[in-house]
Parts: structure tokens; sequence; C-alpha cells
């Protein structure tokens, strides 16, 4: 490792005028001025735009409605059904038999690389919370929380590939937090947080 | 609005957030060069450039919303690209970094000159591309990109004293590859 002098650093740092060092110095300034002018001018060419190419993937229009229909009817959802005690025996006895007599012995219909995602947040004042992430791009809407009880917490439960994806909540469409209670948190390449979800294959 | 009538950053990024997806247009024409000419210098790859900067473009559109200061665009931009970048060396070595946009094969036309200007190009990227990618991201941030200390800071969120260092030391670096092949 060349030890530069240290009025050149100064010098290229904007801290020391150029007259104010030796010639022989002024000579390593302008040597390292000249190698960072060559690099900082790109071949003809290089730079080709690539406006049409961003701008092509962000007007790609988002799935239609047709579309997410369908997407919703074929992704599992949770059903609560709330009951009175008086039925509950007997209906614990039905969905019991339904089960059994309909569900395979592998239990729920899951592919092999499916497994079960929960997403839980407090959000007492929000109007709508969705989870956005590497599993759906990072695009808002494909996955709502609900808060069917209006206590402040919201839900969702959905099926996902296995693999682990980094998300964040969108709090009334404009909110961008991380899920603190996520199984890790990790930086995203805007200096703040993502969090980490698992999904494991299911039964596993 | 600036004295040209280009609209400036902040209100750019208000047209795109009030539903205005062409004005992003205008983001990418006032960036994309430095964004490019920063990524193939860390990459050494043009190909690997225009991949990593159009990626960062998507999700900074996409993610507009969470630019807290619209009016320090450009700094939020590099940060992007910056992570992008870093990504991708993660799955390199090093040893990988190409030098795609190395010099043609001699011209005869060519003027000795130039020759000479691209042999030293060459060492100069050679001398880059054995720098530890810090070190390599600090120089051309600070001496390609022209960027200030604090600047660079933001976008790479490391301490000012700790990217003073490694500018000088991938100074230190390049002056001895220059030396030793004056």
């Amino acid at each position: 490792m060349t030890v530069i002098d240290p009025r050149i650093h100064q010098v290229l740092d904007g801290e020391l005028a150029p007259e104010a060092v030796p010639a022989e110095l002024r000579r390593t300034v302008a040597q390292l001025a000249a190698a960072a002018d060559l690099l900082a001018a790109l071949p003809p060419g290089a730079t080709a735009s690539l406006e049409s190419r961003v701008m092509a993937a962000i007007r790609r229009p988002a799935p239609s409605r047709a579309r997410r229909v369908l997407r919703w009817l074929v992704t599992p959802h949770a059903i609560i059904l709330r009951v009175r005690p008086a039925w509950s025996v007997a209906f614990a006895a039905v969905v019991a038999a339904l089960t059994l007599f309909t569900a395979g012995p592998e239990g729920p219909e899951l592919a092999e690389h499916e497994g079960i995602a929960q997403f839980v947040g407090r959000f007492p004042e929000a109007q709508s919370v969705h989870a956005v992430g590497t599993f759906n791009d990072w695009r808002s809407g494909s996955i709502a929380l609900e808060d069917q009880d209006h206590d402040g917490v919201w839900r969702a439960t959905v099926v996902l590939p296995t693999g682990t994806y980094e998300y964040m909540f969108v709090v009334d469409g404009e909110r961008w937090v991380p899920d603190h209670l996520a199984e890790r948190l990790v930086a995203d390449d805007f200096g703040r947080e993502n969090s980490i979800v698992i999904v494991r294959p299911a039964g596993r | 609005m600036d004295v040209r009538g280009a609209p400036s950053d902040a209100e750019v990024v208000a047209l795109v957030l009030a539903g205005d997806t062409e004005a992003f247009g205008f983001v990418i024409r006032r960036y994309e060069a430095g964004l490019l000419r920063f990524a193939t210098r860390m990459l050494g790859s043009r190909d690997a450039a225009a991949d990593a900067v159009a990626e960062s473009f998507v999700r900074a559109y996409r993610h507009l919303a969470s630019c807290r200061e619209p009016a320090r665009l450009r700094t939020w931009l590099y940060r992007i690209v910056t992570n992008r970048c870093k990504s991708h060396l993660v799955r390199r070595s090093v040893a990988d970094v190409s030098l795609d946009d190395a010099p043609p094969v001699a011209d005869p036309a060519d003027t000795e000159a130039a020759l000479e200007r691209a042999d030293q190009l060459l060492l100069v990227k050679r001398a880059l591309a054995e720098l530890s990618p810090d070190k390599r991201e600090a120089f051309v941030l600070k001496h390609v990109e022209g960027l200030s200390y604090e600047e660079m800071a933001a976008v790479t969120g490391e301490r000012i004293p700790t990217l003073k260092m490694r500018v000088h030391r991938a100074r230190e670096a390049l002056l001895k590859v220059l030396e030793d092949h004056a």
C-alpha cells in the first residue's frame, strides 16, 4: 500500500487549496483526479436509456377483477363460525364427522411446497391494513388483514409457497410499518427494517 | 419548478403519488446516467448494472410513498442502487468482476493518445475491481459521482470518518497500481 501524504487527501477532499501544497504533491493529485475522470466517462452506448423498460414494468396492469376473484376462490381462507353453547357439542360432532369422512389421511389440501402464514398486527385506529412483501412483489392490496371484532387487532391467514419472505404492513394505504413481532427483522434497501416470515411445509 | 421549467424532484414525487405514473419518466431521465455509471463501476458489467438500476427504479416507484424527503430523491435512489449492487456482489466473488466495457481491439484509425487512454482506463478499472466493495463504493461515490461525504453517509448509512478512511485507502491502492505501471 502506498502511503499518501495527508495533504493530498486534504486537497482531494476540498479541505486544502491545491496551491497550498508543493508541485510534486499536486502532480499526484492530478494523477488521481485523471483516474477518476477516466472512470466517470463511460464509453458510447454504455448508457442506453432504461426508461422504456422501467416504464413498461411500472405500467403493467394489476391483475383483472376476474383474475383476483379466481385467485380468491383458489386460495384457502380462514372461516370463523360463532355457535351458541347449546349447539356447540352437536356442531363439533358434525364437523368431526365431516372431517373424518371427507378429509384424507394427509389433512388439509395443501401442496407439498405450500404452508400457512399468519399475519397479526395491532392497529387500533386503522381503516385498512395490508401485508406486502416479497411474496406479492411488494404490491399493496392482495393480502388484506381483517379486524372482524373491532378490537384493533388485524389478522390474515394465507397459503404461500414455502420459503422465507420479507414483508411490512401498509396501514391505511400509506403508512409502512414493520411487524415487530415477526420471527426476525432485517435492514432493507431504504435504511429501515423489514420483517421476516418463514413459511414451512404444512404439518411439519 | 426550476429556472428551465423542469419540475423539481419534490414536484415530480408529488405528481407520481397523485397518480401521474408517466411523471416517473422525469426521475429516470434525470438520474439514470449517473446511476448506471455508478453501478457499472461497482459491478464491472454494463448488463448487470442495467439490471440493477432498472430493478432499483421499479422498487423506487413502488415505494415512493416511503421516500421521506422527496427533495433528496437523488440520495435515496443512490441508496437503493447501492444496496442492489451489494446484493449482486454477494452472489458473485470479486474475481468475477468482468471488464466487459474494456476498450475494443485496436483500430488502426485510433490515435496513439486514444489507445493510451484506453490502456490507462483498463488499468484503473483493474485496480478498482481489486478493491473491497466497501472501498470501491466509497471511491466511486466520492470521485466518480461527486457526492459530498454527508451525501455518502446518507447513501451508505456509514459514519463520515469511516467513509473518509475508505476513500483514503482506495486512493492509496489506486496510486500504487498507477505508479507500478508508470
